[in-house]
């Protein structure tokens, strides 16, 4: 059986560097990603959050920093609905391809039958989109949250 | 076991009419699809075809036209290795999400381990992504990619 993981691939007219800001800076990641603030030092071993509308939603650990072209970082959700899933990792690839980024996420380490899974296949594609969007016309996108039908998120 | 399939979801700022007229008009398919012209009249029964400098690339036959809904077409890579594989099909799914079109293509009925399966997998990405380009900046990627993307693939 295939693993239970998540992997999507984009092309971004834009610099490794940019993008790796775009990922690690919460001012960037507000724009893109429904006001969500990623925070974290960004060194391996450091703790990495998720905030929204000032509250931390998700939490975990960096285990891999190579700017501009490796991070990963563990992923738990803080909510009572996924508190009996193990950390879930999320990884992203940069690599340069002319004048473009090729960008390769990969979120990883479901258990079977996982719901994490099934709401962060809905969510990443909205927000890969809303990132390239904003790193190449300067404008994020305003897709409606509630639209994506995630369980949970309203 | 689940057969293979492909599924590749994007959001776009641009409205349904414009997205289905990227995806069924030649002029517009060149500039985003490397090169690749698209010809069809779009009814359902009739054939389908896409070309690079007047060479054909891919054929088939439409499924289902349901503008600027849902796009449903078989799958013929023109190429001897590809021709010995079953048809495949490629089905894009248009929603309106707010002010932003969510675009799903579904690529299903591949051959396990195939040669188009690995092909569309890395095909369909570039494709979106430059498509995506072309409609919310005025500019598609570089038209080169594919063949950057192959040189990488051949040394890594």
């Amino acid at each position: 059986m295939a693993k239970p993981e998540f992997v999507y691939v984009t092309y971004i007219e834009t610099t490794p560097e940019k993008l790796w800001d775009a990922l690690t800076s919460s001012e960037f990641s507000e724009r893109y990603w429904w006001g969500t603030k990623v925070l974290s030092n960004w060194t391996v071993g450091s703790p990495f959050a998720l905030e929204w509308r000032g509250q931390v939603t998700d939490t975990g650990v960096i285990v891999e920093a190579d700017p501009p072209r490796l991070l990963s970082y563990t992923w738990s959700n803080a909510s009572e609905e996924f508190r009996n899933e193990r950390p879930s990792r999320v990884t992203f690839v940069l690599e340069p391809y002319g004048k473009l980024v090729k960008l390769t996420l990969t979120h990883e380490d479901f258990e079977p039958g996982s719901k994490m899974l099934e709401g962060i296949s809905k969510g990443w594609p909205a927000i890969m989109s809303s990132l390239k969007s904003m790193l190449e016309s300067g404008q994020a996108l305003d897709v409606p949250l509630t639209a994506l039908k995630i369980e949970g998120v309203e | 076991m689940s057969k293979p399939e492909f599924v590749y979801a994007t959001y776009i700022e641009t409205s349904a009419e414009k997205l289905w007229q990227a995806l069924t008009d030649g002029d517009f398919t060149e500039r985003y699809w490397f090169g690749h012209r698209v010809t069809s009249d779009w009814k359902v029964g009739s054939p389908y075809k896409f070309a690079k400098q007047g060479a054909g690339t891919v054929e088939g036959k439409v499924l289902m036209s349901d503008p600027p809904k849902r796009l449903v077409y078989t799958w013929d890579p023109c190429s001897p290795e590809a021709k010995r594989e079953r048809t495949s099909r490629v089905t894009f799914d248009l929603e309106p999400r707010g002010k932003v079109i969510k675009l799903t293509v579904t690529h299903d009925n591949l051959d396990e381990g195939g040669k188009t399966l690995r092909d569309i997998s890395g095909g369909w990405p570039m494709v979106i992504a430059s498509l995506k380009s072309l409609l919310e900046t005025g500019h598609a990627l570089p038209a080169d990619l594919p063949s950057c993307a192959a040189k990488e693939k051949a040394h890594g």
